[in-house]
């Protein structure tokens, strides 16, 4: 493999000719699956149950703010921070120790991380052996604040081997000019089957729908997510960050209907939006938590909507994301929090989980690593029982 | 009309003698100029002394490189010395090849780029020309600076800016210049450069570590056919061919079927043109 691997290197040194951007031309198509090169403890035989953590870890950046998210201007970090962030986000994953772990904005490549392969290194620093990457971004030079070759995508982490490793492409946004989406990430699932032994075979999807479009893409992207979770034969898992809000409401409907959102979900005004974001490419949409009711319909949600509850009070616990970190403070100086949900995990409806969470914060499911400062979203975590 | 214009065109071209090969040791004589879109603006202010600069960025980062002939006759050593000030014109690149930084006090700092270089050039045949050159910029920093290495796929402006970026670049080379007839040259060109590191990444004055280690090595080769049009100008074409490390991975499959992702250098293609005239 090393002989054969360098004479790769060596041929490919001279040859290796790239797409100035990818264009993501395929609708599904095998990726490569990759294995750690140390040694792991062998998973549980025919196992009853499986422990999931989706987590959306911001390219090793921590708590770094980006340009993009307007409470900060970075577009690099060295590799001092990023090695320090994903020491701190592996020790958080060991804590837990899930058999399965899908991880989102988790880069292979990209200059504004260090060049760091994400994906190995969770390979090499977790109980996970094996371990699949979808990319979903892959530019050789992003010609935007000095962003520079970004590999960007979907992994999924397991403990049992991988045998089959796919991405499935989304719809592109329609509301770019052509330069701007050329250059711009290409929204992917990655989906891996997992081999439990004696011949029983799990699927699990690795998602992340569009943040900033203005024209539905994101609405379509998790329709096409839903028809995916329904056609699928196996017994699956899907998670990941919808970058949509839960559906306790209807947007649609009017003030003082029963299904209005009034005093139920708040939809507009998040702590941690910055006036300046306003206006731009980098603004938030407006959230349509209807989009997500099919799911809890038909699937089995980690956080049943009886659990999150209504307002912000109940729902607190559950929120996932927040631009702005503990240690900032918005423009009111009220310090960044968790302030809504936008990560989840779905199973079949027939299925069931237990042991579900959002680890927050340090102490919650004694977890000691203090969440909210390794990421801007928390990840979530759950048992999955196998039938 | 246009038998007429490749008529005139075809008559224009120069056969009294070949151009003379580019890039060279040659240094002109008094008068003497030339100057391209792409390429510099150069002239002879004294028999032996020519001053250079590129018009297209001058205002935006004033630049001038002087050559002196050290030696001439057969075998041809010239010196040059150069100075450029870059910063206003890498400013006028922020929010594409460089962060606006809208909510901090990090910019692009002042800086001085000197350079020297040594060129070699020898006559064989009757009009064949081989240069062998050696030059290094540097550095000067005239206050913080925030700016870290493009590592893009355009090379010449990666080595363009190597050494505002890097605080060093430094090349060797070698060119041989061939004449076809009195209305062709064939210019074939490799160089090595050797940047400095990617350095510390510096957020508000203070480092935050260093950014991650890319081969300082460039590896560049090129080809070009100069074409003599009109009394002493020429087209020239060609393509420019560089390789160094952008952080580019591959994956490489084993036999078991699981994949290991290694570190490539990268291969770019440029298509270069421009239109050099000249007097004399």
């Amino acid at each position: 493999m090393k002989l054969r691997a360098a004479v790769f290197v060596a041929a490919a040194s001279f040859a290796a000719c790239e797409w100035v951007a990818d264009p993501m031309s395929y609708t599904r198509e095998e990726v490569p699956r990759f294995k750690a090169k140390t040694e792991h403890p062998a998973p549980l035989q025919n196992p009853t149950s499986l422990k999931v953590m989706a987590w959306n870890v911001k390219y090793g950046a921590c708590r770094v703010d980006f340009w993009f998210d307007f409470w900060g201007d970075r577009v690099q970090l060295s590799s001092t921070e990023v090695n320090d962030c994903l020491s701190k986000i592996a020790a958080l994953i060991r804590e837990y120790d899930p058999d399965v772990l899908i991880t989102e904005e988790i880069e292979v490549g990209s200059k504004r991380s260090a060049y760091v392969d994400m994906v190995q290194y969770l390979l090499e620093n977790t109980n996970l052996k094996y371990g699949t990457f979808a990319a979903t971004w892959d530019s050789r030079y992003v010609p935007s604040e000095g962003v520079g070759r970004i590999n960007l995508g979907n992994a999924i982490h397991s403990r049992y081997p991988i045998v089959k490793a796919e991405r499935i492409r989304q719809k592109d946004r329609t509301d770019q000019d052509p330069l701007t989406a050329t250059f711009y990430l290409k929204r992917g699932i990655a989906r891996a089957e997992l081999d439990l032994g004696s011949g029983r075979t799990v699927a699990i999807y690795g998602v992340h729908t569009e943040a900033y479009d203005q024209d539905g893409t994101k609405q379509v992207q998790i329709k096409q997510l839903y028809d995916l979770a329904k056609t699928e034969t196996m017994p699956f898992m899907m998670g990941g960050d919808f970058n949509e809000l839960p559906p306790v409401c209807d947007e649609r409907a009017d003030a003082g209907t029963p299904e209005s959102c009034e005093g139920k979900l708040r939809l507009t005004e998040f702590l941690d939006e910055r006036a300046s974001s306003k206006g731009t490419s980098f603004a938030q949409p407006p959230y349509t938590p209807s989009v997500m009711k099919p799911f809890y319909d038909d699937f089995t949600p980690y956080i049943p909507l009886s659990r999150y509850g209504v307002g912000e009070a109940n729902q607190r616990r559950y929120f996932t994301h927040s631009v702005l970190g503990p240690d900032g403070k918005n423009d009111e100086g009220v310090s960044g929090t968790w302030n809504r949900t936008l990560d989840y995990l779905f199973i079949r409806k027939t299925d069931t989980w237990r042991d579900t969470d959002v680890i927050q914060e340090a102490g919650r499911m004694g977890i000691t690593q203090d969440a909210i400062r390794l990421s801007d979203h928390a990840p979530v975590v759950g048992t999955w029982e196998l039938r | 009309m246009k038998t007429a214009l490749l008529v005139s065109l075809v008559s224009s071209l120069a056969l009294a003698a070949p151009r003379p090969a580019r890039d060279t040791a040659d240094v002109g004589k008094q008068g003497d100029y030339s100057v391209g879109i792409f390429n510099p603006l150069r002239i002879a202010i004294l028999d032996g002394v020519e001053l250079e600069a590129n018009p297209l960025v001058f205002f935006v980062a004033p630049n001038v490189n002087a050559r002196f002939r050290v030696i001439g006759g057969p075998l041809r050593l010239t010196a040059e010395a150069g100075l450029s000030l870059p910063t206003f014109g890498m400013r006028l690149m922020k929010g594409f090849f460089f962060p606006t930084w809208a909510t901090s006090k990090n910019d692009i700092g002042w800086m001085l780029i000197p350079r020297v270089g040594v060129l070699l050039s020898g006559t064989v045949l009757d009009n064949d020309v081989w240069t062998v050159r050696t030059d290094a910029a540097f550095r000067v920093p005239l206050g913080p600076n925030s700016a870290t290495q493009l590592n893009s796929f355009v090379a010449p402006l990666d080595i363009l800016l190597a050494a505002p970026l890097t605080g060093v670049c430094a090349r060797a080379g070698g060119a041989y210049d061939h004449a076809f007839g009195d209305t062709f040259r064939l210019r074939g060109e490799a160089n090595l450069f050797i940047t400095g590191g990617q350095g510390n990444l510096n957020v508000d004055g203070a480092s935050v570590g260093p950014i991650a280690p890319l081969s300082e090595l460039i590896v560049t080769a090129h080809v070009g056919l100069d074409i003599a049009v009109f009394k002493q100008s020429r087209i020239t074409v060609g393509v420019l061919w560089a390789n160094y490390d952008q952080g580019q991975t591959t994956t490489v499959k084993g036999a078991d079927g699981f994949s290991e992702r290694v570190r490539v250098r990268s291969n770019n293609f440029l298509p270069t043109l421009d239109y050099i005239w000249a007097g004399f």
